[in-house]
């Protein structure tokens, strides 16, 4: 039996430390940052944290950061969109039938391994420079990703549940969207989940190849002008709204399937 | 013997499948020139210049396909090896040590969600456009998925194999490598394979915005160029070398690591 002095201490350690390991590590940061020969590559952290602050009031470029974020937001959004239909549909007929199956998945299998930002140069040559082809881009990281999930998850519906439902006299419809649907959505929650994160990586790609605004183009510009601290700050944003969506998708997945916590897949 | 012929049924209708996309694109881009060839390149153009490129022809980027892959290969290969000699340990002795994992864990979930491809415009400030930068950017892309993926292989292990393990008086050093470690292996070589595919895919990120060879720059040259069959020769080498280093794994896994699946 430990004391209540001890288990509180135990609680709060982890909180502790990392409080510990960000203060130590902005600390180090800001001393090589300031005192040496590094500090012409490396910012200091204060610097960074200020100008992230600025850059919701003073716009960077054209816009504020609000806007890029809002702009990268868009274009990932409308193309995770026509991914999930896309990508749901086709996973689904995929697992149900296997005529679709046999006709598809070839052509499927050899499109998958090729990653979304190969499909830049093209997309550019098909859609042009502006926001088509980057829906385009997004949309394939995230299509292949959920489709994949969804045609798993369809066909590793358990045979007995099945069997159950045809034999107490369901129709195929019934099968369809009684047992086979149901059964798939932990797959295809956590199919969205990574294509999500995929889709967010694959905008910022795609900004940093060609685009006017977005989180991509904050730092591609930052980049350009040797502007580390902007670079930086453009970091900052994509690692906090990335962290943010992943999240999103994680609660909402929670939300939706509770079942799945107990069944445990 | 029904299911037999319920299989060849599907294996001949995957066979049409791609015979009839080759076909209808054929069909629309050389013979009844509905797309122009600027767009999308016929297939048998695509398969010429696949040829061509194959056997030592450099136009019009400047080198054969095979030095464009060695020099995509050694740079893939170069980061992802040092992503994951530091990714796998400091997974494993983050979910070991309690005390580093309540300093190490908060730092390392920030550098998490920042995509490796984030990384390439600092990569590039501080290391230049040569091979470190690009190994740099790899790095990134591989070690946080060799990380993420040692961390939960550990953390999966079962108390009660440890209670066992230290009542048969085992020493702390003992028990992660004869019993942690082992039960983290089918997790650990997951997270090699995620972290080689994104690596590959990180890759040719890289490519696209700085670097003189490789398959990344060969696409984008050949876009500036107005060269589509050049772009798809380069995707397609891109998708099937993907395949190719997935599978390697896959089968390696297969062969030595026991459990998991």
């Amino acid at each position: 039996m430990e004391s209540k002095t001890s288990r509180f201490m135990r609680k709060n350690m982890a909180a502790f430390m990392t409080i510990v390991a960000f203060m130590s590590l902005l600390l180090v940061w800001e001393l090589v940052a300031r005192f040496t020969n590094a500090g012409m590559f490396l910012p200091p952290a204060s610097e960074i944290i200020s100008k992230f602050v600025e850059s919701f009031t003073v716009p960077i470029g054209k816009h504020r950061m609000l806007v890029h974020i809002g702009v990268s937001l868009y274009r990932v959004g409308v193309a995770f969109i026509f991914a999930t239909i896309a990508g749901i549909f086709l996973g689904v007929s995929m697992g149900y039938s296997k005529t679709v199956e046999a006709i598809i998945k070839p052509i499927f299998e050899f499109i998958r391994p090729i990653p979304p930002l190969a499909w830049i140069p093209m997309s550019i040559l098909w859609f042009g420079l502006g926001d088509q082809s980057k829906f385009f881009i997004i949309f394939l990281g995230c299509f292949c990703f959920i489709t994949v999930n969804t045609y798993d998850g369809t066909k590793n519906v358990d045979h007995v549940l099945l069997g159950a439902a045809r034999m107490l006299g369901a129709s195929e419809r019934q099968v369809f969207f009684r047992v086979v649907l149901p059964s798939s959505i932990p797959y295809i929650f956590a199919g969205l989940q990574i294509a999500i994160t995929a889709g967010w990586s694959a905008v910022v790609g795609a900004e940093m190849v060609r685009s006017d605004e977005g989180v991509g183009w904050l730092i591609v510009m930052g980049m350009t002008n040797g502007n580390t601290v902007q670079i930086m700050v453009g970091m900052l944003a994509i690692g906090i709204v990335g962290y943010i969506l992943a999240t999103a998708m994680a609660k909402l997945e929670g939300r939706l399937c509770i079942w799945n916590q107990q069944q445990g897949i | 013997m029904k299911n037999k012929t319920a299989k060849y049924k599907y294996r001949i209708l995957s066979v049409c499948s791609v015979i009839a996309v080759l076909f209808i694109w054929e069909l629309v881009t050389d013979i009844l020139h509905l797309i122009s060839p600027m767009m999308l390149p016929s297939p048998a153009k695509v398969l010429n210049t696949l040829i061509y490129k194959l056997t030592g022809g450099v136009n019009p980027d400047g080198a054969t396909l095979l030095q464009h892959i060695a020099a995509s290969m050694k740079i893939a290969l170069g980061g992802y090896t040092v992503g994951v000699l530091v990714g796998v340990p400091l997974g494993i002795a983050m979910a070991w040590n309690r005390k580093f994992e309540m300093f190490a864990k908060p730092l390392f979930d920030v550098i998490r969600p920042i995509p490796a491809l984030a990384w390439i415009p600092l990569m590039i400030l501080w290391l230049g456009i040569g091979y470190w930068s690009k190994v740099g950017i790899i790095f990134f892309a591989a070690f946080i998925s060799a990380t993420i993926n040692s961390y939960a292989g550990i953390k999966r292990t079962s108390q009660v194999h440890l209670w066992v393990a230290s009542t048969f008086g085992a020493s702390k050093r003992q028990m992660l490598f004869k019993v942690a470690i082992p039960t983290a292996l089918p997790m650990i070589f997951t997270g090699l394979r995620l972290a080689l595919g994104s690596s590959w895919v990180a890759l040719v990120a890289a490519e696209l915005l700085a670097a003189t060879r490789g398959l990344g720059y060969m696409i984008q040259v050949a876009r500036m160029l107005g060269r589509p069959d050049v772009i798809i020769v380069g995707m397609i080498t891109i998708g099937v070398i993907g395949y190719l280093l997935s599978t390697v794994l896959e089968k390696l896994q297969n062969k030595y690591v026991k459990g998991g699946k």
